[in-house]
């Protein structure tokens, strides 16, 4: 019954596939070849700039121009007169409200915001919210890539930390709201610091998104997304089973690991290895945010964009 | 030693310098947030119009900025951290662009999803004021308006602060007039004066003034008599502006006042 949670990791692996049933050999193709025969796409990647630049620039153009087709800022917004709340944002307020009773004051539209945001997101994909929409996820991008150029020329090594941080961070930034009676995460919130910064103006808490950005090019690659956001760990939880996700068909797969390296989250691509897959089919868990650089990279089009159970609904 | 201890000790190692971060991020937060609370407000910052207490203002504000979107005079600004306030917080600075509520409902209020910015105590005073209109004797209910009724009760129900004239500094009480522009050329704001011929604000520096005693503060006061009006001293008989309990501290008066310093200003009301 809870096989949909589920990754397929706990069953036995399937036996690899044989070289003469591998995709290169198929095409004729020499292996190294036709793994690098991707190489160069952007297709995803430049459609998910455009739009993550353009739902920003959204924001300001509506307050520029004093338009309400996007109102606000990514802590709370107006789409077209129509109320969106961050969810970690309302979970702190629900938090605090509930225990000093604020929480019956909190408008309809607080509802409805929190609830249409859950929804929206949940059908697209949950942490889909971090690579389409997040403007530091956009730097953050930037920074890996320095990142890893310092790496590969030895300059600097890679610290890798346990994912699970961010449930102890999730837990305690809601304590934190709790205990000090304030919003203290938004305080630090990369999204909002940003989002801010963009419509209304930048300010001194800039430096602090700078100060992070440094952090994870000389230290620790994409610190912030994978062990600390809230933000995002809350959205991974919505789109646990969300329909919108990544497919890997593991017939079309020559093994390269090349999606692995290109992957902001590559624990979710676990079954790429060779003889790791447990099923033909294998759909990447709920921290993958949608942002298809391994669909770009992938020579042999195993991975796609799909919407879970669209076969059978059709 | 096998994986999974490593892997615990690892988290376990990881986990205890995470929950040391919040604990400073919290001790510092309740810090920059709570130590100051109430003195935070100053006659410089403002809390936009129906703002409930500082302290559930502080955490029921999520700092999205839309009440700085909708306000039409531009009046509404987030705190950065330097300004002493909790940061990302609404504020009016009056001085530099006071609410001249030529929005006409509140919208401020209207659109604040967390209702941080109260609007029940707006929606409730507009209502009894158009029913206690259409109950006063020999009014004929056909010309009453009752958009404009509320509309003025939700006005006169702000209770941002409260201006004090600083009578060192006053023209009035100095038995000085005014003529020219209030704040310069140089002045950016912009307001809806109750005599004005337009629906909108328009910038200060576009009007000339001319008085014999200077009494900007009580021509141009939104509100009106309720809230300010030029009397006689009970000793002096001399003409000056007298703050009344209808003063809603919207702030007109401290940004059209021509005197460097303004001579009035608005104590925010700290609950």
């Amino acid at each position: 019954m809870f096989d949909i949670l589920r990754s397929g990791k706990h069953k036995t692996a399937l036996k690899p596939k044989p070289l003469s049933q591998m995709p290169h050999t198929e095409l004729g193709m020499d292996y190294k070849v036709w793994c690098d025969s991707h190489k160069g796409t952007h297709k995803w990647r430049n459609i998910r700039w455009s739009v993550l630049i353009f739902m920003n620039l959204l924001f300001v153009i509506s307050f520029v121009f004093d338009l309400s087709i996007l109102e606000g800022s990514l802590s709370g917004s107006r789409l077209i007169g129509f109320y969106l709340m961050d969810p970690y944002n309302a979970l702190q307020l629900l938090a605090i409200s509930s225990t000093t009773g604020y929480v019956v004051m909190l408008t309809m539209n607080f509802w409805i915001g929190v609830i249409t945001i859950l929804l929206f997101w949940f059908l697209l994909g949950g942490r889909s919210y971090c690579s389409w929409m997040c403007p530091y996820h956009l730097l953050s991008e930037w920074a890996e890539k320095l990142h890893n150029y310092l790496i590969k020329k030895k300059k600097i090594k890679e610290h890798i930390f346990q994912r699970s941080l961010r449930y102890v961070f999730w837990v305690g930034f809601l304590l934190l709201a709790l205990l000090t009676q304030n919003l203290v995460f938004e305080d630090l919130n990369m999204v909002g610091i940003i989002s801010r910064a963009m419509i209304y103006g930048p300010g001194l808490l800039l430096l602090w998104v700078l100060a992070v950005l440094l952090f994870e090019i000389v230290y620790s690659k994409r610190f912030w997304c994978r062990y600390v956001c809230p933000i995002g760990t809350t959205w991974s939880m919505v789109g646990k089973l969300s329909p919108l996700a990544v497919k890997f068909d593991l017939d079309k797969c020559g093994f390269c690991r090349d999606c692995q390296a290109v992957c902001l989250v590559p624990h979710e691509l676990w079954f790429v290895q060779r003889g790791k897959a447990t099923q033909e089919v294998h759909y990447a868990g709920a921290d993958c945010t949608r942002c298809g650089l391994c669909i770009d990279t992938c020579a042999g089009n195993a991975l796609t964009y799909t919407i879970k159970g669209w076969g059978t609904i059709l | 030693m096998a994986k999974g201890d490593f892997d615990r000790r690892e988290f376990l190692k990881s986990g205890a310098i995470a929950v040391g971060a919040l604990a400073i991020i919290g001790t510092g937060a309740s810090y920059l947030d709570k130590a100051p609370m109430g003195t935070q407000l100053t006659q410089d910052f403002l809390r936009p119009p129906g703002a409930i207490s500082e302290i559930k203002f502080m955490y029921g504000c999520i700092k999205c900025g839309l009440c700085v979107q909708i306000c039409p005079v531009d009046a509404i600004k987030l705190a950065g951290i330097h300004e002493g306030l909790s940061y990302g917080t609404p504020y009016i600075d009056v001085r530099n662009q006071a609410c001249d509520f030529s929005c006409d409902a509140l919208q401020c209020v209207e659109t604040c999803p967390t209702a941080v910015l109260e609007f029940d105590q707006f929606r409730d005073a507009g209502t009894a004021a158009v029913e206690k209109a259409s109950k006063e004797p020999d009014v004929d209910l056909s010309k009453v308006n009752p958009f404009e009724v509320q509309k003025v009760a939700m006005k006169k129900a702000v209770k941002m602060g409260k201006a004090h004239v600083n009578k060192s500094t006053c023209l009035a009480y100095n038995r000085e007039g005014f003529k020219g522009i209030s704040r310069g050329l140089d002045f950016d704001g912009i307001l809806r004066a109750p005599d004005s011929k337009y629906a909108y604000a328009t910038p200060l520096k576009d009007q000339e003034f001319d008085r014999e005693i200077c009494n900007l503060c009580v021509t141009e006061c939104p509100i009106g008599e309720t809230a300010i009006i030029f009397a006689q001293g009970r000793r002096s008989g001399k003409l000056h502006p007298r703050v009344l309990e209808g003063c809603t501290g919207c702030g007109v008066c401290v940004m059209v006042c021509p005197t460097s310093k303004p001579s009035i200003v608005v104590e925010p009301i700290k609950s």
